[in-house]
């Protein structure tokens, strides 16, 4: 008992130095690094054509030749989930730029300026927290028009309170600490400070968050693309995918693969924003 | 005592002005966006509104008005309580949020309640059972938090209602249709709820307190009854809380999977037609339940937990 609580902290530490990856993130960093590979070359990875169809393979179970079946038009559906990736991805990439500029940029001014700009963005940030996000960004889009990148702008807008949050507290603790003060005292500017001592600070945390909101974001524009309010098919958006699939009950397959891929997705980005958290 | 009436006028207030500004920021949204859907709307032959119709709803909204006028109008409306007329239907947006509002309340408070039994059962798992079982719990709420909620509503209906029979996919309102839709949001909620109680827990029991109750040779399970219990789950009063606004968004989508009518379809059906003054309203709504449940959490949570202080929390730095 004694023994392991004298040895605990330093193995900690060591630990800490030497950066051991555990195996289920390095898993974790290849099914993203696999996934980011679909979304920028997709015919390297599947040759089949994602929009028009073998009329001869309707409903093909999953097999060698259709790793994930064919649907009702007697497409591949394994290469429409690799071609939907792009848009499915690098929406969920739009969504987290916009809550990460719009929301960061509200947290710094308001942490970093204080007094009456805090206090009135403070309570925009409470608007925001107060209104369901997924409601929000269905109210968006349904404004903007359905397409898939409204749905990353909606998704975005309903993020930029987490991040202001965030950045917000990053900065007011950051600003407290000794290195600021001396940094002003030596006559720093306050644009100054803020740009290379107060941010590259608060920068740790907001990578971190800024990955699991990756990850939500997928979800969300999933669901969206899952309720109709993205691009239109031929376009094949996992949410989309996993929606068609639903009138084919009996070819599951056409519900279960994309939908295994969402999650093997979003559970490898989460699993890489925890262990970002834990080596913190 | 004054203190805490002081704290409770004051967050009050704030709560009244988020409410107010929610509304207004949502009237922005919807009017500033591009499009013009009050008039698409209106004029599409299928919703056969005459011109006199569209005359009085025009002046009714005072859409041939600035903007800045139209929003101090409405706002005005909405104090008293008007809530407007649907564009669509021409009935009052009021009534139809009344007709489907139980629905939505039955499904919200039946998947908290779903939501809180499972992550303390999770939650406690983790804590007393044995190793391989535990640490497969511990990533449970991670596992949940990854699959898109409406899959968890399409496996549900697979299983119970097409595989067992349990009940029919058209009869939605009934109660094993209401437990299993509850469930689709409550799993989800869950698995947020679970993830702060496990996290206390294991903080709680690595305080001293814990290991000297222990030492005094209490049982793990009166430890977790009488000591480790009460400052873990109160906390969780106030996500909660938070999870008010996730179970309402969550709502479109477990309404929109099971085909249950309530606030969830309504909003589908006002984006689908473009129903402005429904989807403002709406999102109003779902904003005072927000703002309302989170104020009482706040007010009740000094009177739960003595070591809340009620002095305004002084700025970091400030103290330092």
């Amino acid at each position: 008992m004694t023994l392991t609580s004298l040895t605990g902290p330093t193995t900690a530490t060591r630990r800490r130095r030497t950066w051991r990856v555990p195996p289920t993130v390095l898993v974790s960093f290849l099914v993203v690094a696999l996934v980011v590979g679909w979304s920028v070359a997709p015919g390297v990875f599947s040759t089949q054509d994602p929009v028009n169809g073998v009329p001869a393979d309707l409903f093909a179970a999953p097999s060698g030749a259709h790793w994930f079946g064919t649907d009702h038009l007697g497409r591949d559906e394994f290469a429409r989930v690799v071609h939907g990736t792009a848009s499915s991805v690098s929406s969920a990439l739009v969504a987290v730029a916009i809550g990460l500029v719009v929301g960061g940029l509200i947290g710094l001014l308001a942490g970093f300026l204080g007094g009456l700009v805090d206090t009135v963005l403070a309570r925009f940030v409470d608007v925001l927290l107060a209104i369901p996000s997924f409601l929000l960004a269905v109210v968006i889009v349904s404004a903007l028009g359905f397409q898939t990148i409204n749905a990353a702008i909606a998704t975005g807008v309903s993020a930029v309170a987490v991040f202001a949050r965030v950045l917000r507290s990053e900065v007011l603790k950051a600003r407290s600490a000794v290195f600021v003060e001396a940094a002003l005292v030596l006559g720093g500017s306050r644009w100054h400070v803020l740009l290379r001592h107060v941010l590259p600070n608060a920068s740790r945390s907001v990578v971190q968050l800024a990955v699991l909101q990756f990850g939500l974001s997928i979800l969300v524009i999933a669901a969206l693309a899952f309720l109709g309010y993205g691009d239109p098919p031929p376009a094949s958006d996992w949410g989309l995918l996993i929606s068609a699939g639903r009138e084919y009950p009996l070819a599951p397959w056409l519900v279960w693969a994309p939908a295994l891929v969402t999650i093997v997705t979003v559970l490898s980005v989460n699993r890489i924003s925890r262990w970002l958290r834990k080596t913190d | 005592m004054t203190g805490y009436r002081g704290f409770a006028l004051r967050r009050g207030g704030q709560a009244v002005v988020v409410v107010l500004l929610a509304y207004v920021f949502t009237f922005w949204v919807i009017s500033v966006l591009p499009g013009d859907p009050v008039t698409t709307t209106l004029r599409n032959p299928q919703n056969g509104f005459t011109e006199e119709e569209i005359a009085r709803i025009v002046s009714y909204y005072g859409l041939d008005r600035p903007v800045l006028v139209q929003l101090l109008e409405s706002l005005g409306r909405f104090l008293t309580g008007d809530l407007g007329v649907s564009l669509r239907s021409n009935r009052s947006v009021a009534d139809m949020i009344g007709e489907v509002l139980p629905s939505t309340l039955v499904l919200a408070a039946s998947s908290l309640a779903i939501a809180v039994v499972l992550s303390f059962l999770v939650a406690f798992g983790v804590q007393y059972l044995p190793k391989p079982f535990s640490t497969a719990l511990r990533s449970v709420p991670s596992l949940f938090l990854s699959v898109p909620g409406f899959l968890i509503g399409l496996l549900l209906i697979q299983v119970f209602s097409f595989g067992l029979g349990l009940f029919r996919a058209i009869d939605t309102d009934g109660p094993v249709a209401t437990f299993f839709a509850a469930l689709t949001l409550g799993i989800w909620v869950s698995a947020q709820i679970a993830e702060v109680l496990i996290a206390n827990l294991d903080h709680e029991a690595a305080q001293d307190y814990a290991g000297v109750a222990r030492s005094r040779g209490l049982g793990q399970v009166r430890l977790l009854l009488r000591h480790l219990l009460k400052p873990s789950a109160l906390p969780v009063v106030t996500v909660l809380a938070l999870m008010i606004g996730e179970v309402l968004g969550g709502a479109v989508i477990t309404e929109a999977v099971f085909g249950r009518t309530g606030i969830g379809s309504l909003v589908e059906r006002s984006v689908a037609s473009q129903d402005l003054p429904v989807l403002q309203a709406v999102v109003t709504l779902a904003a005072v339940v927000f703002v309302v449940v989170n104020l009482l959490a706040d007010l009740v949570y000094p009177l739960l937990d003595p070591r809340v202080t009620l002095q305004r929390r002084p700025e970091v730095g400030a103290a330092a």
